[in-house]
């Protein structure tokens, strides 16, 4: 099953800020700039484009304007609405793309600047269903699926801290996080942070930024025809959209990891064992232990334990979010799907300075995308990465 | 309430926009007399909420509205610290997902308790606040 033929080149990501007043446009022109001075890559060789839907903008034409903004003439274009998803989502759809013959070297862009405005509208049921009851969006409806965790299973506060915590270690070797972020937080600190929406706690969840990133997917031949000594393959992709969207009362503590996770491993030919780091999408430190736990690093309801006896530093067994996550990097909106993938390129590639993870042979990425109606999310998706 | 008016309210609870997505008219109308309806898909003969074009199930429009008993068990549970805008007067108030008896789950707010007496598993059963002079919403109350 696993294919090596196609490679991520390159990437770039902008330093994250909170409150920039700057565009979507101007932040991926940045990120793209970036791109194509650490590669070398000729813009005339991009012929492929997929572009992260962002809040900041509410435009159907964004993908179109920004070919416009940074004066690409792509023969593919995709614009990735996939949530935090829509990066690795982006990096599947242009291998896919690329291997069906429609283009040879796309660049998967995400920008956005929710700190700044959001113009995006859920609309749907919400203004009838869910806006007038007076639910927190997102730390209100994961204040409900933690409150169910915690019924059916084993809930330690401690173990939540502990990612909290570890990411923070890491954001603090990380020169792109948000500047406010680079300090550490104890343990102490962290049981003693506000309550949001019970059990959720302030530590447990990310704050709004702004900022970009960037990736270049090509086929593994043509990388070496370039020239490319340093490349990272997707060797294994899985998604699921709406799981369990056919039951009307289902356990909302079984997410889409549960069927996304198994399968990327299948078609990696790997176990979680074989993993060398762990880049999950992280909204909220939960949602890291609900992924440890479907995927199948441990069983069901046994995450706590797991990630108290786990060394989760960048030296440690199961190296996590080594650039910090975007809890402790900052998110910056939508573009915080490629902020995880990022950092698993630039460790991959050896790049990852202070905090690099020691002789990686691969990463798994994750994806996280909407919220909805008394669930858990709407995307779940799983990319494992090979050096 | 749950617990004494806090701040003064800096923007408005907001009021449904009924038909914005799709035919809602039957639920409002009934709520204005303290009835609940859901959906009920006629080929597989399951509720659903909320409501929707077609059956969650089938994918077809083949759905009735019917009455619910407006009871049920709480299935999660989580207290919101900070109040969205319209909701600043009530202080920290529980928000809960309940198990209908109909099948499917409805989320909405518990009123008349404490929010400490209140864990997953206890019955509910709806209680309509009213929101203006043309609607009443579904919310819930420990039904004990």
């Amino acid at each position: 099953m696993k294919n090596k033929d196609i490679a991520i080149i390159g990437y770039s990501e902008t330093k994250i800020r909170h409150r920039t007043n700057r565009s979507v446009y101007d932040l991926a022109g940045e990120a793209f700039s970036m791109l194509l001075e650490s590669t070398g890559i000729e813009k005339s060789k991009i012929d492929g484009m997929s572009l992260t839907a962002p809040m900041s903008e509410a435009n159907p034409f964004i993908a179109n304007y920004m070919c416009d903004t940074l004066g690409l003439s792509p023969i593919w274009l995709n614009l990735s609405a996939l949530g935090g998803c829509s990066a690795i989502g982006g990096v599947a759809r242009a291998a896919a793309a690329i291997r069906n013959g429609d283009c040879e070297t796309v660049v998967v862009i995400s920008a956005d600047a929710p700190s700044t405005r959001i113009l995006a509208r859920h609309g749907a049921y919400r203004g009838e269903f869910q806006d007038p009851i007076g639910v927190q969006g997102p730390p209100g409806m994961f204040g409900l699926l933690m409150s169910r965790y915690e019924h059916s299973y084993k809930l330690i506060p401690e173990a939540l801290g502990k990612i909290a915590i570890t990411q923070r270690e890491h954001a603090v070797l990380n020169d792109n996080a948000y500047e406010k972020f680079r300090k550490t937080i104890t343990m102490e600190e962290y049981l003693e942070s506000r309550m949001v929406c019970d059990p959720l706690r302030l530590y447990d969840s990310v704050m709004y930024c702004d900022g970009a990133n960037a990736v270049i997917v090509t086929t593994t031949e043509n990388a070496k025809k370039m020239g490319f000594k340093k490349m990272v393959h997707p060797v294994a992709y899985s998604e699921v959209s709406n799981y369990n969207g056919d039951k009307a009362a289902p356990d909302i503590t079984e997410t889409g990891f549960a069927y996304a996770g198994p399968t990327a491993l299948k078609k990696a030919g790997m176990t979680p064992s074989d993993i060398s780091m762990f880049q999950p999408y992280d909204d909220f430190t939960v949602a890291i232990m609900l992924k440890m736990e479907q995927i199948g690093f441990c069983g069901r309801g046994e995450g706590s334990r797991y990630i108290l006896d786990t060394d989760l530093s960048y030296n440690g067994k199961l190296p996590l979010n080594t650039g910090g996550g975007q809890i402790s990097a900052g998110q910056p909106g939508l573009a915080g799907g490629g902020l995880n993938l990022v950092e698993a390129v630039r460790q991959l590639f050896g790049e990852g300075g202070a905090r690099q993870v020691p002789n990686p042979k691969n990463a798994m990425v994750t994806g996280i995308g909407g919220i909805p109606y008394g669930r858990n999310w709407m995307i779940s998706a799983v990319m494992i990465l090979e050096a | 309430m749950s617990t004494a008016p806090t701040t003064k309210p800096a923007a408005k609870r907001p009021i449904p926009t009924p038909n914005a997505y799709c035919d809602t008219q039957a639920f409002w109308d009934a709520a204005k007399e303290k009835k609940l309806l859901l959906q009920y898909c006629t080929e597989t003969k399951q509720y659903q909420h909320y409501p929707r074009p077609v059956s969650m199930y089938t994918g077809k429009a083949k759905l009735e509205w019917r009455e619910a008993s407006g009871k049920g068990t709480i299935y999660a549970l989580s207290i919101t610290r900070v109040p969205m805008p319209g909701f600043e007067d009530r202080g920290p108030y529980p928000v809960v997902t309940v198990d209908l008896e109909e099948g499917c789950r409805m989320i909405g707010l518990l009123l008349n308790c404490k929010f400490e007496d209140a864990k997953i598993g206890m019955p509910v059963r709806v209680l309509w606040e009213k929101l203006s002079e043309e609607f009443n919403y579904p919310s819930f109350e420990l039904d004990r």
